[in-house]
């Protein structure tokens, strides 16, 4: 990149006219209610009756979440969540990212059809699923009992609403995987493919040795922000499950949601929230440091 | 090794023919050429000896076997693209051993293949790099090192020296060659580059507009032009062009006043009875303090040792070699009968003159 | 022969991979499908089982979503349409004050080279990676205590701050693409950074700026977490109005079903506006850039 225009005094102007809004409502939004939340986090205290104070509680919140086993139990749940539908997206996303390198008829058609899912509201696609998934009517046990299967209370017990919440966030956010697998292979060249026919590499093994670890640094990225998208995930259990059957299907989100806002301990929600702040920011970091190593390598 | 032959060979990308027609034969470990401008089909022909391309009609055989449906990986071929094919994500070590580990080569054999290329490529510093790590002129030795080291039946080449600098590149052209004559595989080389050609090929088989020109040795191909195409192709400056008229005595050059007289002129051409055209390399066409014929110069100008003029006939600009002395006079201009080649102005092709120097 | 084996493999293969693509197809665009046919459904077809393909269509969901005909008195559509409204404005009003905001933004840090511009970028970049429930804890009392809570204003403030950095950094991709001689050239014959910003760069990138209301329409649109905490009665979207939908006999279905389908018809429109920019759109600018 040759270098920048000089900063100049209506350039100092521009750049102060045109970041400052921008500035102070980052500032507003986020600075200070993280600040808020690390400073509440050492406090007993409700939101429901705020002057009756704030009383210092020191490390106790954190002590408390630490040793709860409801927390460790949807700490848990979501881990169990995250993997199970991060893998599947990938897995699925990375495959039919691959076929759809191949030209045939209809298929950029077909590729911006594909993507619809992802650009829909989760709670559309919870109620949707909901729907689809309900024992006795949805149209998913209908045609499990096509196939001779008996009807399963996909939402009604813990062990099949993970994996339903897994289906359905895998049916969601596959095209996103799709979206970036096309793109990390698109940037393979072609002749690397024709020197691996020549030098007689199955198609097999081109794809595990060549392709995908050439599309590796995108592919990184891609699971990256799955990572941190479904570790956070809240509005797609809000719609799905409602968190139940009981508590089964709470994620570490959901239950800041409830800390905060169904029983308003805000002291206690708030450390759950600065624990959840830290394990999003610490994968940031790590998609952030891998996003300027390749920039560094161009 | 392997001898290849081409017959009646043509390829079509919908309406466009990228290779029309072509017969050919390549003997076992020799070195053959393809030389020509962009667009003339020498890729194209040899992507189809390749695989990577499927003939629309005509046949490949390899030692008398047809192999048009053979995938790539089936007819013992190793392949250098023109730019650069390493794997990124695999050290030198790994891409050179790639195409043994795809083909599920025992390790000991790998080992000792391995061994064997780095010491005739002397890449023994490099084995741990990366590719990127390298100069395009040391990647394209390991995309070479990658192409021999399972004993090709074939070495095919794409203008494998065409994105490496200048001075690296001759060491390279010198190594290509030596290597080659050592393996004795039989090799295709395709360049744009006529000085490459001239300096590796047992044989050049020059295309254009998607047919072979002419195949022969560089020599020949220089000394014997087939047509006004292969003596402006090669050489460098490229041959002078001109008309001639037919005119009492002789042929006279475009519309000035010089003639060609029977001493100067092959037997044959006068009984030609159809336009003909004059080529002459500059070499052999010379100002000089003596005897010739009498010409406007235009211009003198130097290329290091060299001198050059040039001078006008109607439109056309010719350019020959200065050989007055130093401090000479106005000069004459000598066409050398030998370096005279005549061609039929409407085919293109040769029908008299040129031929090796004595 | 080894050439027919493979060629025979190859295409069972081929036909594996393509029955595989189909139903992955079916998986992906069905429940879609599935969501449009059902919102023309009757309330008794809905629940048929098996379900019918043939049915008489049904517009009762569609009348309670947009209050007109016979659902306009039932007490369980009151709200719908005003929950449209209030999405309609909260996204138009929300996009616009985040594009021009981040095309200001993207323009400086396109072209200028400042102290803390790093910093800055990651800071845009968080608004993408924080878990809105995090803040919220705090968004909720000071929402309550500036009054904005279950205002359109607030929900405003929510979809500008959600997308803010999104159209920062698609922006500064759009801005990457114009040549800096276009300014270059504009200074040196005497008009002001200023003129060239607005005369000349703006121009240029249009289609950028559409692009980015595009996807910042879409994410205001489907904003769910933050407006079904702020808001309570007065100013629910259309999102928490679906979430929300339930009455005396239980879930309203051909209410949420026509609702789904009436919030996915805008998206479906600005979606394909899009389509060509969505690499650069998902991943916050950081891939896709021309």
């Amino acid at each position: 990149m040759d270098t920048a225009l000089k900063p100049r005094s209506t350039g100092r102007l521009m750049i102060v006219g045109f970041l400052s809004p921008t500035v102070l409502l980052l500032l507003f939004m986020v600075a200070y209610p993280i600040f808020s939340l690390v400073h509440y986090s050492f406090y007993n205290f409700s939101a429901l009756n705020p002057d009756k104070g704030m009383d210092w509680a020191g490390l106790s919140n954190y002590e408390y979440l630490l040793s709860d086993s409801g927390i460790w139990k949807r700490f848990v749940f979501t881990g169990k969540f995250v993997f199970l539908c991060v893998t599947m997206q990938m897995i699925l996303g990375i495959f039919v990212g691959y076929r759809l390198q191949k030209t045939f008829r209809g298929r950029d058609l077909l590729f911006t059809a594909l993507m619809l899912p992802m650009m829909l509201s989760p709670v559309v696609a919870g109620f949707l699923w909901r729907y689809m998934l309900n024992s006795e009517w949805g149209v998913v046990n209908f045609l499990v009992s096509l196939f001779g299967f008996a009807k399963v209370d996909w939402l009604g017990q813990a062990g099949p609403a993970l994996w339903a919440a897994a289906v359905v966030d895998t049916w969601m956010w596959t095209p996103f995987i799709i979206l970036l697998a096309t793109a990390a292979f698109r940037g393979i060249p072609e002749t690397i493919y024709e020197a691996a026919e020549v030098d007689g590499a199955s198609a097999a093994y081109v794809f595990f040795r060549i392709t995908l670890p050439m599309s590796a640094p995108v592919l990184f990225i891609a699971l990256i922000l799955r990572l941190i998208d479904s570790f956070k995930q809240y509005d797609l259990f809000v719609a799905l499950t409602g968190g139940g059957p009981g508590s089964s299907t709470e994620t570490v989100s959901f239950a800041v949601a409830k800390t905060a806002f169904s029983y308003f301990y805000t002291g206690e929600a708030s450390a759950l929230a600065v624990i959840l702040l830290c394990i999003i920011m610490g994968l940031a970091m790590i998609l952030v440091r891998h996003l300027s190593n390749m920039g560094a390598r161009h | 090794m392997a001898r290849i032959e081409l017959r009646n060979l043509s390829i079509r990308f919908g309406a466009f023919k990228a290779v029309d027609d072509v017969n050919l034969s390549i003997g076992d470990g020799e070195f053959v050429v393809y030389l020509g401008p962009s667009g003339c089909g020498k890729t194209t022909t040899l992507r189809a000896i390749a695989g990577l391309v499927d003939a629309t009609s005509g046949d490949i055989l390899f030692d008398g076997r047809r192999v048009n449906e053979l995938r790539p990986s089936e007819r013992n071929i190793a392949m250098v693209f023109q730019f650069v094919s390493l794997y990124p994500h695999l050290t030198i070590a790994e891409n050179i051993v790639f195409p043994l580990r795809a083909r599920g080569v025992a390790r000991a054999e790998i080992a000792r293949k391995l061994d064997w290329v780095t010491g005739v490529f002397r890449l023994g510093d490099e084995l741990r790099r990366y590719p990127g790590a390298l100069p395009p002129g040391a990647r394209q030795k390991v995309a070479l090192a990658r192409a021999v080291i399972r004993d090709p039946a074939v070495l095919l080449l794409d203008e494998p020296l065409s994105a490496i600098d200048e001075q690296f590149r001759e060491e390279m052209r010198w190594e290509l060659g030596h290597l080659q004559r050592e393996l004795g595989v039989t090799t295709i080389y395709v360049t744009h580059d006529q000085r490459e050609a001239m300096s590796l090929a047992d044989r050049i088989v020059l295309m254009n507009h998607s047919k072979i020109v002419q195949v022969a040795e560089p020599d020949r191909i220089f000394f014997e032009p087939a047509s006004v195409f292969a003596g402006q192709f090669i050489g460098s400056p490229s041959m002078n062009l001109v008309d001639l008229v037919p005119v009492a005595g002789g042929l006279r050059l475009g519309d000035s006043t010089v003639v060609l007289g029977a001493a100067e002129l092959p037997s044959g051409i006068a009984g030609h009875g159809r336009p003909v055209r004059l080529g002459v390399r500059p070499r052999d066409l010379r100002l000089v303090d003596g005897e010739g014929h009498a010409l406007a110069v235009d211009d003198t100008f130097a290329v290091g040792r060299e001198r050059f003029f040039t001078f006008r006939i109607g439109e056309a600009i010719l350019q020959g070699t200065d050989h007055r002395r130093a401090g000479g006079g106005e000069g004459r201009v000598r066409f050398v009968p030998e370096g005279l080649m005549f061609f039929d102005a409407e085919s293109g092709l040769r029908i008299a003159g040129g031929g090796r120097p004595a | 022969m080894t050439a027919t084996r493979n060629q025979a493999y190859a295409h069972l293969s081929r036909w594996i991979l393509l029955v595989l693509l189909g139903l992955y197809t079916i998986y992906n665009l069905g429940p879609i499908l599935w969501l449009m046919i059902s919102s023309l459904k009757s309330r008794a077809d809905l629940f048929a089982m098996p379900p019918k393909l043939v049915f008489e269509p049904d517009f009762s969901g569609y009348q309670s979503v947009f209050g007109v005909g016979a659902a306009r008195d039932s007490a369980s559509s009151v709200g719908v349409f005003d929950s449209l409204m209030t999405s309609v404005f909260v996204s138009t009003v929300g996009t616009t004050v985040a594009v021009f905001l981040g095309t200001l933004a993207g323009y400086v840090c396109s072209r200028f080279e400042f102290r803390g511009k790093g910093d800055f970028m990651f800071f845009v970049l968080s608004t993408r990676m924080l878990p809105p429930v995090a803040v919220l804890v705090f968004y909720h009392m000071m929402f309550a205590r500036l009054g904005l809570a279950d205002t359109w204003l607030g929900l405003v403030l929510i979809a500008v701050f959600v997308n803010v950095g999104l159209a920062t950094w698609i922006m500064k991709g759009f801005f990457d693409g114009v040549p800096k001689e276009v300014e270059q050239i504009a200074i040196v014959n005497g008009y002001s950074r200023i003129y060239a910003f607005l005369r000349l760069v703006l121009p240029m990138v249009k289609g950028g700026i559409a692009a980015t209301a595009g996807f910042c329409f879409i994410f205001a649109w489907n904003e769910f977490a933050f407006a079904s905490i702020l808001t309570t009665t007065r100013a629910k979207t259309l999102p928490v109005k679906i979430s929300t939908a339930s009455g005396a006999t239980g879930i309203e279905w051909t209410q949420i079903c026509a609702a789904g389908v009436v919030l996915i018809i805008p998206v479906l429109v600005f979606f394909y506006l899009i389509r060509r920019h969505l690499l650069m759109g998902m991943t916050f600018g950081v891939l896709g850039r021309r």
